[in-house]
């Protein structure tokens, strides 16, 4: 990503510095479409792990950013603001949840789209889905499916890890990623159970 | 002859207005409203403005005549309630945005409804005037702004005013509007919960993760924070944006009333009775109403219920936040004047299994937060350096086929914040979309809340399934959503902002509107000229592309219909009508359709041939794609 010059000053701005580091004016978000590395909105090296001081990192930018800061400004810094922190807001979220973090990595390096899922594993899928409402139904405890579910997910998320940091097969880790988005809705589901709306 | 000591430094030669204008944080409560400003002292005070008390009751008495002096706000109009309860609308925020065929609006209340055309809530009052709640709720508004500005010697303009965070985007956008007819300058609307703990942090300089309890007079919402290095992080938030004490007065009402004749009059009488009631029951054990005894004990099995129902939305929102039964929880601020009843401490102490906190007043700490929000907005050197990070309190999707919601920002998202999905055409030569706007968290579109319907038009006929739609929410700082659809081959696009599907009618809109009508006008003249301009670039570049690389499909005389058609275009693109230019674009198109099908065509050939069948996710093809590759499969 190539550098810009800010609005205000004229001054060198990084791609992915949201303030100009000479007049301290909040910059334009990248252009929609362009593709934004979520670590380094958040000035952070990618990481298959929650990188360490993630949240200190977003509550700094938030601080700095947030339209709220701006409300005696120029509508155009406003406006501004309001699109910084959307992006920010956005990349926090994508860095916060593991799978969500590891799409991510995988599309930063070119990874992208739904993979094609196995036939055996949308079958797997759609049998523990039919346990589950079957449990709902007859009012069944679900603790232990959850812990099934769970540990298919953990055991998954390693695998990916496995993949990611040792220079593996990157669609099959993309893959992998799918499966726990699966997962995730599926855990979604039995914890809704416990509360009503 | 100007001398050096006449020139100043810029600025300087304006003293800064003497400050005689404030930013005030304003409660706008079911029952009660109140107004407060930060003083000098640095702290935020509720400012008396109602008999020498700071709690203005939410009552507005429509009188005689209908003349300036006619309108009554606060305890007079709640003295008058009981003899018209006709004219004398009382909770009028749970009106908020609501259509009149909503359950809400059918209950124990002794209104005269007008008949809405749009389906708006329309009080009749004294004379046959008629009163929408938005207008209600500007007069709370004015009120407490003018006696505030008594009080202060100072003109009031710009405020904050607090919503419930339940309160979903038609009931945010009827309260803005609310706060603009009364004159202000609405600079943020803040969710009740965020206020209180934002007024309770200033003292505590606290940092872990609380619970706001907040039970008002109609509304009931849990919110889950985290406090750390000075920012205020909503975690999750969930309620009921119609349960409060007005439910338990109800509750008790009924009780009272067992038996009896049911006039409006009585009704108010009996609710009234209840209402005093329970307020004496949080002191004594048993008390008298409308000659009857009624201990705490029947109370508490009256409105037992009603508490119980917020423990599902509580649970949920301490889940959302991670803290699953209150573990790691670190307080429980209480808030609104409904806590007060001994019963729902009680259960709070037993859902969240500590004892809760009420330091500040729980009907004032709302609006103080809502008052250091103004500072921390208006001020060069505001005096608490905090950040608030609020969240959507409800799912906003939109409706897909087979009527389901897909949900595009899910609750709890940290604003502001944006979400685009792309769509597709389903049926070939489609050249319109429409895109319904829901809110909520449930499966079908009929059980959410629909917020707004509008179609894309201008689509260019194309195969169905080719044409591709994206649509892009951005929810900003306030939590009011703004929402654009957008072709990706013409760029033909259109934004609306979504505004109450069941506040003002359009006349009262334009009424308010009319000055900038005009403007409007030419505006709107202005874009279609510069869009009907591009798309004819877009479309006359994209047939130059397919006529040089697919001209071999065409047959001479197609390929100078084609053409001929093209410089017509160009032509029309030179002048300035933008409904000539968009003929022309729409006789190309017609004449290309044809030729385009044949180049779809050819394309999905190559692509089929080009790949493994695997790995193609059917679910993608249109019907007209499929049918391309079942003749493929068959081969």
């Amino acid at each position: 990503m190539a550098a810009r010059t800010c609005w205000s000053c004229g001054g060198i701005v990084a791609a992915a510095d949201a303030i100009c580091p000479a007049c301290g004016k909040v910059q334009p978000p990248p252009k929609a479409g362009t593709q934004l590395d979520k670590f380094a909105v958040l000035g952070l090296a990618p990481s298959f792990e929650e990188p360490a001081g993630l949240d200190d990192r977003f509550r700094t930018l938030s601080r700095k950013l947030h339209p709220d800061r701006f409300a005696r400004a120029s509508p155009q810094e406003r406006r501004h603001s309001l699109e910084q922190t959307t992006v920010l807001n956005d990349a926090y979220k994508t860095v916060k949840d593991p799978v969500r973090r590891a799409e991510h990595l995988l599309a930063l390096r070119g990874i992208k789209g739904d993979p094609k899922m196995s036939p055996e594993f949308l079958e797997q899928t759609m049998e523990d889905r039919e346990k589950l409402v079957e449990a709902k139904m007859s009012g069944q405890p679900l603790d232990a499916l959850a812990a099934a579910v769970r540990e298919k997910r953990d055991r998954t998320l390693a695998a990916v890890r496995d993949l990611v940091e040792n220079a593996g097969d990157l669609a099959q880790a993309a893959e992998l990623v799918a499966r726990m988005r699966y997962y995730a809705r599926y855990l979604d589901e039995v914890e809704g159970r416990s509360v009503e709306l | 002859m100007p001398t050096l000591f006449q020139i100043s430094e810029p600025g300087e030669s304006h003293t800064k207005e003497a400050c005689t204008t404030a930013a005030v944080g304003i409660d706008l409560g079911t029952t009660n409203s109140l107004i407060a400003i930060v003083l000098g002292d640095g702290k935020p005070h509720a400012l008396a403005v109602d008999e020498g008390n700071t709690l203005l009751p939410s009552v507005v008495h429509y009188g005689e005549g209908g003349g300036p002096g006619s309108v009554v706000v606060g305890r007079g109009a709640r003295r008058l309630a009981a003899e018209f309860p006709r004219d004398t609308i009382v909770s009028v925020k749970r009106f908020m945005g609501r259509s009149s065929a909503d359950p809400e609006t059918r209950r124990l209340s002794p209104y005269r409804f007008a008949e809405g055309e749009s389906g708006v809530v329309r009080f009749v009052v004294d004379g046959g005037r008629v009163v929408n709640p938005v207008e209600v709720s500007a007069e709370v508004l004015r009120a407490l702004r003018t006696r505030a500005e008594e009080r202060l010697g100072l003109k009031v303009h710009q405020a904050v005013i607090t919503v419930p965070a339940y309160f979903d985007d038609a009931q945010r956008q009827a309260t803005k509007e609310a706060g603009r007819l009364a004159g202000l300058d609405v600079l943020r609307l803040l969710n009740e919960p965020t206020a209180a703990a934002l007024a309770y942090g200033l003292d505590k300089r606290s940092r872990g993760t609380f619970a706001v309890y907040d039970l008002g007079g109609g509304t009931f919402d849990i919110s889950i924070l985290q406090l750390q290095d000075g920012v205020f992080e909503v975690k999750a938030v969930g309620g009921d944006s119609a349960l409060g004490g007005d439910d338990f007065d109800r509750a008790l009402a009924e009780t009272l009333l067992d038996g009896q004749e049911r006039s409006p009059r009585k009704v108010r009488e009996a609710i009234d009775a209840a209402k005093q009631a329970k307020e004496d029951l949080t002191r004594v054990e048993s008390t008298e109403a409308l000659g009857k005894r009624i201990t705490r004990a029947q109370l508490e099995a009256a409105i037992r219920p009603l508490i119980e129902k917020t423990g599902g939305p509580s649970r949920r929102a301490l889940r959302d936040a991670g803290v699953p039964d209150g573990k790691g929880l670190d307080g429980v601020i209480l808030v609104g004047g409904s806590t007060r009843v001994p019963a729902v401490r009680r259960y709070v102490r037993e859902l969240f299994g500590m004892e809760p906190l009420a330091d500040i007043d729980p009907d004032e700490v709302v609006a103080l937060g809502a008052a250091v929000q103004a500072d921390l907005l208006t001020s060069e050197s505001p005096q608490h350096d905090v950040l608030l990070l609020d969240v959507t309190p409800l799912s906003l999707g939109l409706e897909t086929m087979g009527g389901l919601a897909e949900k595009l920002i899910l609750r709890n998202t940290t604003i502001p914040a944006r979400a685009t999905q792309e769509f597709t055409t389903f049926a070939d030569g489609q050249t319109g979309m429409d895109i319904h706007v829901v809110q909520g968290e449930r499966e079908l579109v009929q059980d959410n809340r629909s917020l707004a319907k509008f179609t894309l038009s201008g689509i260019p006929p194309l195969p169905a399934g080719l044409a591709r739609v994206a649509v892009t929410f951005q929810v900003d700082a306030d939590g009011i959503l703004s929402v654009t659809a957008r072709e990706q081959l013409t760029g033909v696009s259109q934004t609306v902002t979504i505004k109450p599907s069941h506040g003002l009618t359009d006349e009262e809109i334009e009424r308010m509107l009319l000055a900038s009508i005009e403007h409007a006008e030419q505006d709107v003249q202005a874009r279609l000229l510069i869009d009907n301009r591009v798309e004819a670039q877009r479309i006359l570049k994209a047939a130059e592309k397919q006529l040089e690389a697919n001209g071999d499909l065409l047959s001479p005389e197609e390929r100078q219909q084609i053409e001929t058609q093209m410089a017509a275009l160009r032509q029309a693109a030179q002048g300035t009508d933008h409904n000539v230019i968009h003929a022309q674009i729409e006789k190309l198109d017609h004449v290309s359709a044809d030729f385009a099908k044949r180049v779809m065509d050819r394309g999905i050939e190559r692509v089929l041939k080009g790949h493994s069948v695997g790995e193609f996710d059917q679910g993608e093809l249109s019907p007209h794609a499929k049918k391309a590759y079942e003749a493929l499969r068959e081969d």
